[in-house]
């Protein structure tokens, strides 16, 4: 009970910064953008490409359909800046502010003070993940209505999967919502690792960033391609096959459980290194 | 109360604590003085648990700092120099947040806290628009209002106005009388301390030079500053009177001296007397010459 009391503390804090939403506006804007390209230039392309291949149009150019695009376009890398940026705060800025002083200068434990830090940037990330899904599918309601089913095609990931049943759709796409939420935790954890370290908040997140897109554009480099499964961001992008209409579960299991266990591994890793550090101003 | 025992630190190499050692007791307002750089706020952090001791011990009413830091830290409240809000949100939400750290936020003994330290008009405004004194104010509410049973202040009334510093001082001498709080104050300003503390260490280079009660550290020795020529019979009269010159030139006499006698001695002697004014020797002379003594 005192936890989620605390927690609420931390939440409370995370979300009265102004800098928490810029990735909240930047996605918004960002989101309309592209509904307004769909809208003026892109759905008469798509159209036509559908028909060339057979693919019902409706399918296609349904508000479902738009939200898988935005959310698998957009979140993975845009997704991550804001991540990172809010997780390499999360410990390293109340370092550099003083605040740490005041917390640990309290009868509280340093892995507790980590495990309430930890776990608001988690909800954090999560939630952004909602907030985007939420906020894509109700824009492209608004653009497009709300009829059509799910049209999934990622020719990097093999998948080609289409549902007409719009519940089914909806199901589906909830489903990989939630799966994208738990990748995107390992961009909030590497930023976490960072932050526990004795350095500025802003070189956490780019320590994070870097991480993160040297193993993306290893991962994507063709004489590479055969050993993707040792990649980072390769296991993060299994979230998609949750979408396929045969969900390879073990691969899917096998992923998130590799991902889960670099997570906790990041935060022992930060966590002993907190636990060592002296805090002087 | 609080019990500090042979404490050592390094840092990068450097012994910046070399096995201090000193005892509080409960109810007493104690003072920690010695330069920037000293081994003071090392100190301090070490108690906290914030610095990792290289050595030694730290005993909050008998519970190890070391051992268990969240039972010993349950009796301590700690004010910093320059306290570290969130300054994006409110006086009231860093309170609950903080607080909150400690165990349970009570509203109506936050409401009465901030009330005492005189907040209730500002305590809805941002941390942000706050001066510097408003600050220590909300430091000593978050500081007071898990109740703790020991004091830790690293050098509170610094940057603080003059009316800042005697609210602050007063403030915790009441503290004391009212609910027995012991008080660690660790400071340079040697008037605060003099104004404040029972006792008070000296620690200096990481050691300390110098414990005892803070009217020890007076030195009622009368000063006197004396031009006069020849100044080779200036300084054999004087030495009839056991007095010593200073490196500044002042002249100090044992405490029996009488003052008249030395004057009517010098003249009767033929010193051509242009000046003798009496000096107050204010306790940081005390505390640079005790501690540069202690030190050679």
């Amino acid at each position: 009970m005192i936890f989620l009391r605390q927690l609420g503390g931390e939440l409370r804090k995370l979300f009265t910064r102004k800098r928490t939403y810029i990735g909240y506006v930047v996605f918004l804007v960002f989101e309309a953008l592209l509904l307004s390209l769909w809208v003026q230039v892109g759905r008469d392309q798509f159209e036509a490409l559908a028909k060339r291949n057979f693919v019902p149009v409706d399918l296609l150019s349904s508000s479902l359909t738009a939200t898988y695009w935005i959310m698998g376009f957009s979140m993975f890398l845009l997704g991550s800046i804001y991540f990172a940026l809010v997780s390499g705060d999360i410990v390293a800025k109340e370092t550099e502010d003083g605040n740490m002083r005041m917390v640990l200068a309290r009868p509280i434990s340093r892995l507790r003070v980590l495990l309430l830090k930890y776990a608001a940037v988690i909800i954090y990330t999560v939630t952004f993940v909602v907030f985007v899904g939420v906020t894509g599918y109700g824009m492209s309601l608004l653009a497009m209505g709300a009829e059509g089913g799910l049209f999934i095609w990622n020719p990097d990931m093999y998948i080609l999967a289409i549902y007409p049943d719009r519940d089914e759709a909806f199901w589906r796409l909830f489903q990989g919502a939630c799966f994208m939420g738990m990748s995107m935790c390992v961009v909030t954890s590497l930023g976490f690792f960072f932050s526990c370290l004795k350095i500025k908040p802003a070189a956490a997140s780019v320590m994070a960033l870097s991480v993160f897109f040297i193993d993306f554009v290893l991962q994507n480099i063709p004489f590479l391609v055969s050993h993707k499964d040792v990649f980072i961001t390769y296991r993060m992008a299994n979230w998609v096959y949750v979408l396929q209409e045969n969900v390879p579960w073990d691969r899917v299991v096998e992923s998130y459980v590799i991902l889960m266990g670099l997570n906790i591994s990041l935060f022992i890793l930060g966590w002993m290194v907190f636990q060592s550090r002296d805090f002087k101003t | 109360m609080l019990s500090v025992r042979k404490l050592r630190k390094k840092f990068g190499g450097k012994e910046v604590l070399k096995g201090v050692s000193f005892e509080v007791s409960r109810g007493e307002i104690y003072g920690l003085l010695g330069h920037n750089g000293a081994g003071k706020s090392t100190t301090l952090g070490i108690i906290l648990s914030m610095v990792a001791a290289g050595g030694g011990e730290v005993l909050i009413d008998g519970i190890s700092v070391q051992r268990d830091p969240r039972r010993a830290l349950r009796k301590v409240g700690a004010i910093f120099e320059a306290p570290a809000f969130y300054d994006y949100m409110s006086g009231w939400e860093n309170l609950k947040v903080l607080v909150g750290l400690s165990g349970v936020f009570e509203e109506g003994k936050a409401r009465e806290m901030v009330e005492r330290v005189g907040l209730s008009d500002r305590i809805g405004s941002q941390v942000s628009t706050y001066s510097h004194g408003m600050r220590q104010r909300l430091a000593l509410a978050q500081a007071l209002l898990p109740e703790p049973e020991i004091l830790l202040l690293d050098e509170p009334t610094d940057g603080l106005d003059p009316e800042g510093i005697k609210w602050f001082r007063d403030f915790i001498i009441g503290l004391r009388e009212e609910r027995g709080m012991t008080v660690l104050f660790n400071s340079h300003l040697l008037s605060e301390v003099e104004q404040m503390c029972d006792r008070v260490s000296i620690i200096r280079e990481g050691e300390l030079v110098y414990e005892g009660a803070v009217n020890e550290l007076r030195d009622d020795r009368p000063a006197l500053r004396i031009v006069a020529s020849p100044s080779e019979v200036l300084g054999e009269v004087a030495g009839c009177f056991h007095g010593e010159q200073q490196h500044d030139g002042r002249w100090i006499f044992p405490e029996e001296t009488a003052v008249p006698e030395l004057v009517k001695s010098l003249v009767a002697a033929g010193v051509n007397l242009s000046e003798l004014t009496p000096l107050r020797r204010s306790l940081e002379d005390v505390y640079l010459e005790h501690s540069r003594l202690n030190l050679r």
